[in-house]
């Protein structure tokens, strides 16, 4: 170099690039020598520091680029003849046949094993060795990389490899190449191992990364992979292909449970295979086919198979099959479409049918009541459960039922699936609602289980019970119904005493003021209010009346409850509430309460609900000069009648009536259970027969006779105290409705006032939504309510009759 | 400055104090200490006015480079204060630290001249300027869980066999006193059994100590491992004190407060490698045995060797130099007879006095080497990984011969073990050569700011230069490196310095030769495209005339009183400011070498800067020229042009 001959402090380099010289042709032979030698796998005495220096020395004396391309056309030779034949020796006639069936499979897939496993081999061994070039070529990559013009000679390679060897023709003849046939021979055993065989799965995953590692061109993109490109579209085709088979065979011959686990199994093998043998891009690809080819296609049907479909899996109890239904179809639609709707149909059938036969034990009350009242006579019989009651008992013990076998479907079946939870409401709801009475039984269910008569039942079994019935009120969409039947029939319960505790009680409103809210249970908590006042009320005018006890005694004990009129769905007749004579004894104890009370309290009326009282009296009777004594709890109309006897020997009816002032109706009742009802016959009736006209004797009756000493006279009900006649439920019904009426128009306003302005459609769903949290209103009720609120100058009808709207007016 | 994080005046003042409190306590270390050593001196004046040359003088003498002079100045302050980019880049470079938040490290950047070095320092924060020493101990690091290649030659096992690690015995006598008499005694143990008193755990953490590993936030203690933390502590103790490593136990338990804790890791990671390069000194460079080339190969050393080298490095000399002293000490045939551990007896080797003492007798020299300190290098890294001979196992150690010099080995060794590298000027491109062959950025580097910043003397465009003797660098030689190893830095520094003496260049007919060849190294090169070293040259020449005209905003002073001439010269139509750096000068505007410059061109181009003095002021022309203002305007103008007709007379358009 001209400018070494400045000299001077700074030294040029020495080594490199002073001999001008470099042999390119006898370096470059070293190098070829040497990755032959490479090739030939036989480097382990190959100098790496030799090979790299001259390497080095090439790119330093700018021939890059004769030594990349000396490279390529090295490899280019090498994979032409030496890998190439290694592999096309083996691409044997049988193998290449694929459709013939001369060649029997085990030759055909011995064969292909061969095959597969050369190739991937020489693959592997080529890339090694490829490598092993690199490392050497290192410095020269380094450049031409860093100088973004050339890919590294490894990709090259690589690139190389798939020209020369994949894409090349597997012989002369044939135009299918090697990469073809790989691909065919794997699908065919992919397909093998379908039907069941054992194929050599490291063989097929090592086959799948490499082409994996093989890209389309030499920029290496992600997506461009052989793998990508080539052989997983033929895989995905051939699959699709398989499944829509399969799916169409196993449809025909096959239950829906084999469809629904060899489906499931399909998936586990495939997911599998794609983690064992092939790559995991493909995973969701692959699930994707079998999903729309073999599960999408065919649920429905499934699910409606006659005989093995959804159907017969629930009512036999098939949690496994169902289980794996539920998933198949959560993985095609995750609003499970075809299989909530089966579910749907099934609940609903199902719960019609409870409906029907709960209507019909209902119905049918009329007729065998009058066998079943008198039969009863031996041993001592359960009170008879009133027809009504059964039904209603019935129906829920069914809903129940059906209700528990679906949450234990849905919670192992359906994997607490949330869609699936929201579509049993709806069924539930729709049966549940397609029954009238619904709100009507349920009541009277929980009326059951509240009062004493369950005692056959531990108190846990009873709290379940009740929990159980609470769930259903949720379904209920007539709230305000069931309110007002719970209502009634909680305030008779802790009239009667009949309840088993008041703590259940008032645990049960809690309950349901969980479910349905406050305003629900403001009434029924003033009720438990009422009465714990009226104990305490009880004890002072007991303390009082200790007081005055000393001046004269009373025989009689008072025991009261003081009720407040609005709350309690008391029936307040005029004919009930008219006055009636007392004995004097009694009397004399009412005054003094009456004059006790409202002394406490000023400004109070009190009324007395004779018909619902009731009284606790000693009777004796002699017979055959033997005194027997009873102690006897009657309803107060009894007490009134039994105690005239005190003075009287015999009476008519209509004297009776007359010394009693008890209205006919109720005496009739009464007579009839202190004289005609068979166990208490406490009085003689002449004559004898069911019915009691106005000119019957009564008398006293010294034979009664009573295996207890302490007893109790039923009123003889009207049918039953729980359950209501015809008449009076559509007195509740309008009674109902009326209530309805009320919160219509409160909706309404109150609606109209926040809005001041509002079109008609707007109004009214605002309107039901704000009320379907108690009832469900009809439209026609909204309409008519709102026609009363505009004539009441509430409202105002707006400007445009075309597009009704309504004003404010305050 | 983001607005929440500043301090108020008086919080400032309070921090300032506590840390002042505390480094009296001796609990912190001063970051700035001051120094008043003549050496730092002399840094801090070449910092003053930008002389790369003595600062990198400087700091290879060692100077501490952030400590402050008498007036609480760091060098690296004075530097971007007097607004020298090339030297603040040299200093960061080097390891100045401009820490924001702290009192330096804000007093750096409000000083800072311009915003190109007050961005320069902004992009050196902590994070970049680390611990220099930080890639050598992460490297050390690594090879705790490196497997592939194996280079570890000793293995510890605990009580159960997943307790086991595989190490480094260099390392191990390097670092722990207990290990080094240990080994000495026995150097072919190639086994060790950890007393069963200390948890595995435990020395898990005096392992990553010893391999300068960060120490471990948690002790590793718990459930699961079967020790508790205490007892993991405790093991900590007890084995520091056995493997004498006395610090440790105190780092694991100071791990509270982070500036401390940098401050202790830094020290720790400072002793330790200077622990680890007097290793290097006393054992593979006082075991480098000289021997002649020709027998360089027979030399057989045994695996077990007290340096525990598992791989020897050749160097030749080169074949030219004749006078190199040819009485070095030659390795006789009788010297390799080794004693036990396999390490040639320096006593024994008797130099024998080559009987022809011409100048055939080359010679080479053995470095024995850790495969494990190699592989920092990707070259030995593929090299001990692939399948070729050099890994191969062998019975005695391999021999690799690295082409370069001795001295060049030399340095390159020092870099792989202590991350150091200093040398001259003399040996700067032999080591570059070397590094970029072996794919050694961080040394590739060096050798460039060395080769820039020695070879540089000043760095201003001083007149004076002309008559120093710069002669001692052949920049074509420079150039040829720089395109060769693709060093941009180079590239640069070559057309700044050929720009700053183009007068002498330009009429070299190897000047030609060189911009002939820039031109062709961009393939398929288009007519208008440009050629890079002649660009690199107008730009330097520009801001050789021009100054630090643009940093300092008297361009737009300057512009109002150009318009004023203009008006006086508006005759002259063609009139055009100085083309800026980077474009072409349009063929048309091609100056004629033989014309005087213009005069009014020149008045605009007068520089503020009266920097330079000299008694005659002629331009290169030989014209008179009115003030030395003039004059450096005309000689611009004869430069440009002289570029011009060279590209004529190359047939080049550019």
């Amino acid at each position: 170099m001209s400018g070494r001959a400045r000299g001077g402090k700074i030294r040029a380099p020495r080594r490199a690039l002073t001999k001008d010289d470099v042999d390119c042709e006898s370096v470059w032979e070293v190098l070829h020598r040497a990755f032959r030698e490479i090739h030939a796998r036989n480097a382990s005495q190959l100098s790496f520091e030799e090979l790299f220096r001259n390497a080095y020395k090439l790119v330093l004396k700018k021939k890059g680029e004769f030594l990349f391309e000396n490279v390529k056309s090295l490899e280019i030779s090498i994979l032409d003849t030496d890998v190439k034949s290694r592999i096309v020796d083996l691409a044997t006639p049988s193998l290449l046949l694929s459709g013939s069936s001369e060649t029997s499979s085990v030759e055909k897939r011995t064969a292909g094993e061969r095959f597969i496993s050369a190739l991937t081999k020489s693959y592997q061994d080529y890339s090694i060795e490829v490598g092993m070039i690199t490392d050497v070529l290192m410095y020269m990559d380094r450049i031409s990389t860093a100088e973004g013009r050339k890919p590294s000679i490894f990709t090259i390679a690589l690139g190389l490899f798939r020209e020369r060897i994949l894409r090349a023709a597997v012989s002369e003849e044939l135009s299918m190449s090697i990469l073809d046939l790989l691909e065919m021979t794997l699908l065919d055993m992919i397909a093998l191992e379908r039907s069941g065989e054992m194929i050599d799965r490291p063989l097929i995953k090592a086959s799948c990364r490499m082409l994996e590692n093989l890209y389309e061109t030499i920029t290496e993109e992600e997506s461009t992979k052989l793998y990508l490109t080539s052989f997983e579209p033929k895989y995905l085709d051939a699959s699709r292909d398989y499944y829509r088979n399969e799916g169409q065979l196993l449809l025909q011959e096959a239950d829906a449970t084999t469809f629904c686990s060899q489906a499931s199994r399909r998936l586990k093998e495939e997911s599998e295979r794609c983690q064992q043998s092939l790559s995991r891009v493909t995973e969701p690809k692959i699930i994707a086919v079998i999903e729309k080819e073999l599960i999408a296609a065919h649920i429905a049907e499934v699910i409606n198979l006659p005989g093995t479909g959804i159907r017969a899996m629930i009512t036999n109890d098939k949690i496994d099959d169902l289980r794996n239904l539920y998933d198949l179809v959560h993985r095609i639609d995750q609003r499970l479409k075809p299989l909530k709707d089966a579910v749907h149909n099934l609940v609903l059938e199902v719960g019609e049918e409870i409906n029907k036969s709960a209507l019909q034990t209902a119905s049918e009350k009329q007729q065998p009541k009058a066998p079943e009242k008198k039969e009863p006579g031996k041993g001592p019989p359960p009170k008879p459960l009133n027809q009504q009651t059964v039904a209603a008992v019935n129906w829920v013990e069914e809903v129940l039922k059906l209700k528990a076998k679906y949450d234990k479907l849905w919670e192992r079946a359906f994997r607490c699936d949330g869609v699936m939870e929201k579509s049993l409401e709806i069924s539930f709801q729709d049966f549940i609602n397609g029954n009238s009475r619904a709100p009507e039984f349920v009541s009277l269910f929980l009326d059951q289980y509240l009062k004493s008569n369950g005692k056959d039942k531990t108190e846990a079994e009873v709290d379940a019970l009740l929990d159980s019935g609470v769930t259903l009120l949720q379904y209920l969409a007539d709230k305000d119904i069931l309110e007002s039947y719970y209502h009634k029939h909680m305030a008779k319960r802790l009239l009667m005493n009949k309840t088993i505790s008041r703590d259940v009680e008032r645990s049960m409103l809690s309950k349901m003021k969980v479910k349905l809210g406050n305003q629900f249970t403001v009434k029924m908590e003033g009720l438990l209010k009422d009465v714990e006042l009226s104990e305490n009320l009880t004890k002072q005018y007991k303390d009082y009346a200790a007081k005055l006890e000393a001046k004269k005694s009373s025989k009689v004990d008072l025991e009261m409850h003081v009720l407040t009129m609005t709350v309690w769905p008391i029936f307040t007749s005029e004919s009930e509430l008219r006055s009636c004579v007392y004995p004097a004894e009694v009397a004399q104890v009412k005054e003094s309460f009456e004059k006790f009370y409202l002394g406490k309290h000023t400004g109070r009326k009190l009324t007395w609900m004779h018909h619902m009282g009731e009284a606790t009296m000693r009777a004796t009777f002699k017979k055959d000069g033997q005194a027997v004594t009873y102690e006897v709890a009657v309803p107060t109309f009894c007490m009134m009648v039994l105690m005239l006897f005190n003075d009287h020997e015999k009476l008519t009816f209509d004297e009776i009536q007359q010394l009693t002032n008890i209205p006919t109706e109720q005496l009739i009742r009464t007579m009839q259970s202190v004289a005609v009802a068979p166990k208490t016959r406490l009085l003689k009736k002449e004559p004898m027969s069911r019915d009691v006209n106005p000119t019957d004797e009564f008398s006293h009756n010294p034979d009664f006779k009573h295996q207890f000493r302490k007893f109790k006279v039923a009123l003889v009900s009207e049918q039953s105290n729980k359950v209501e006649n015809a008449e009076e439920r559509k007195e509740t019904q309008k009674k109902a409705d009326d209530q309805r009426g009320l919160l219509v128009d409160a909706a309404v306003v109150r609606i109209m006032k926040a809005r001041k302005s509002l079109t008609h459609q707007q109004l009214m769903t605002e309107t039901i939504q704000i009320l379907s949290s108690r009832f469900q209103p009809e439209v026609a009720m909204i309409k008519k309510k709102i026609e009363t609120l505009i004539d009441r100058e509430y409202l105002e009808r707006g400007p445009d009759p075309a597009n009704p709207s309504y004003n404010y007016l305050a | 400055m983001s607005g929440n994080s500043i301090l108020r005046k008086d919080q400032l003042e309070v921090s300032l104090h506590n840390e002042k409190k505390l480094i009296e306590e001796g609990v912190l270390k001063e970051d700035n200490p001051l120094d008043v050593s003549d050496n730092f001196r002399r840094l801090c004046e070449a910092s003053r006015r930008g002389d790369l040359k003595v600062c990198q003088e400087m700091v290879q003498e060692g100077v501490n480079i952030n400590a402050k002079d008498q007036y609480d100045y760091t060098p690296l302050i004075l530097a971007s204060l007097c607004g020298h980019y090339e030297t603040v880049q040299l200093l960061l470079e080097s390891g100045a630290l401009c820490e924001r938040d702290t009192f330096q490290g804000e007093r750096c950047l409000y000083n800072a001249l311009n915003d190109r070095i007050r961005n320069l320092l902004l992009s050196y924060d902590y994070s970049k300027s680390t611990d220099p020493l930080q890639p050598l101990a992460s490297h050390l690091t690594s090879l705790l869980y490196r497997t592939q290649p194996k280079t570890s030659d000793i293995t510890v096992t605990g009580s159960t066999e997943n307790d086991s690690f595989n190490l480094h015995k260099f390392i191990l006598a390097a670092r722990s006193p207990y290990f080094k008499k240990k080994l000495d005694a026995a150097p072919e143990t190639t086994t060790w059994k950890l007393p069963s008193s200390i948890p595995p755990p435990s020395f898990g953490i005096a392992l990553k100590h010893l391999y300068l590993g960060e120490l471990p936030r948690e002790l590793g203690g718990g459930p699961g491992t079967g020790f508790t933390d205490s007892e993991v502590l405790a093991g900590v103790d007890r084995i520091s004190k056995h493997l004498e490593i006395k610090t440790l136990s105190e780092l694991i338990l100071d791990n509270s407060d982070r500036r401390l804790a940098r401050q202790r890791r830094q020290d720790e990671i400072q002793i330790g490698g200077s622990q680890i390069g007097a290793w290097f000194q006393d054992n593979v460079m006082r075991h480098a045995i000289t021997t002649l080339t020709s027998k360089a190969d027979d030399v057989k050393w045994d695996k077990n060797n007290g340096v525990f080298a598992d791989i020897l490095l050749r160097a030749d000399e080169d074949e030219d130099e004749e006078e190199e002293d040819a009485t070095i000490a030659l390795i006789s045939e009788q010297s390799k007879n080794t004693n036990v551990l396999g390490i040639p007896l320096a006593g024994s080797a008797r130099p024998s006095r080559s009987p022809s003492r011409t100048r055939s007798a080359r010679k080479s020299m053995l470095f024995p080497c850790h495969k494990a300190m190699l592989i920092r290098s990707e070259y030995f890294m593929t090299m001990f990984d692939s399948a070729f001979k050099e890994a191969q196992n062998t019975p005695h150690l391999q021999i690799v011969p690295i082409d370069c010099s001795p001295e060049v080995l030399k340095i390159v060794l020092t870099f792989f073990y202590t991350e150091k590298a200093d040398f001259g000027l003399d040996l700067a491109i032999d080591v570059l050569f070397a590094a970029d062959m072996l794919f050694l950025e961080k040394l590739k580097t060096k050798a460039a700011v060395v080769i820039s910043t020695l070879g540089n003397g000043t760095a201003t465009g001083m007149q004076t230069e002309d008559q120093r003797e710069d002669l001692d660098i052949n920049i074509y030689d420079i150039l040829h490196a720089a395109w060769t190893t693709r060093v941009q830095r180079l590239e640069e520094f070559a057309a700044r310095y050929i720009a700053y003496r183009l007068e002498q260049y330009i009429d070299d007919p190897a000047f030609a030769e060189i911009v002939k060849e820039s031109a062709s190294r961009i393939n398929a090169r288009q007519e208008t495209d440009s050629i890079e070293i002649l660009d690199d040259i107008r730009f330097y020449l520009s801001e050789r005339f021009r100054l630090r005209f643009e940093d300092t905003g008297f361009d737009e002073a300057m512009a109002a009183e150009e318009a004023q001439l203009e008006q006086a010269v508006a005759e002259d139509g063609k009139q055009q400011p100085l083309p800026v750096w980077g474009t072409e000068m349009p063929a048309d505007e091609g100056v004629d070498m033989t014309s005087p410059p213009r005069e009014p061109e020149s008045e605009t181009e007068v520089p503020s800067d009266s920097l330079m003095t000299e008694g005659v002021i002629r331009t290169l022309d030989g014209e008179i020229a009115g003030d030395e203002f003039e004059q450096d305007a005309m000689n611009y103008q004869i430069l440009l042009g002289k570029i011009d007709a060279l590209l004529d007379k190359l047939k080049l358009d550019a």
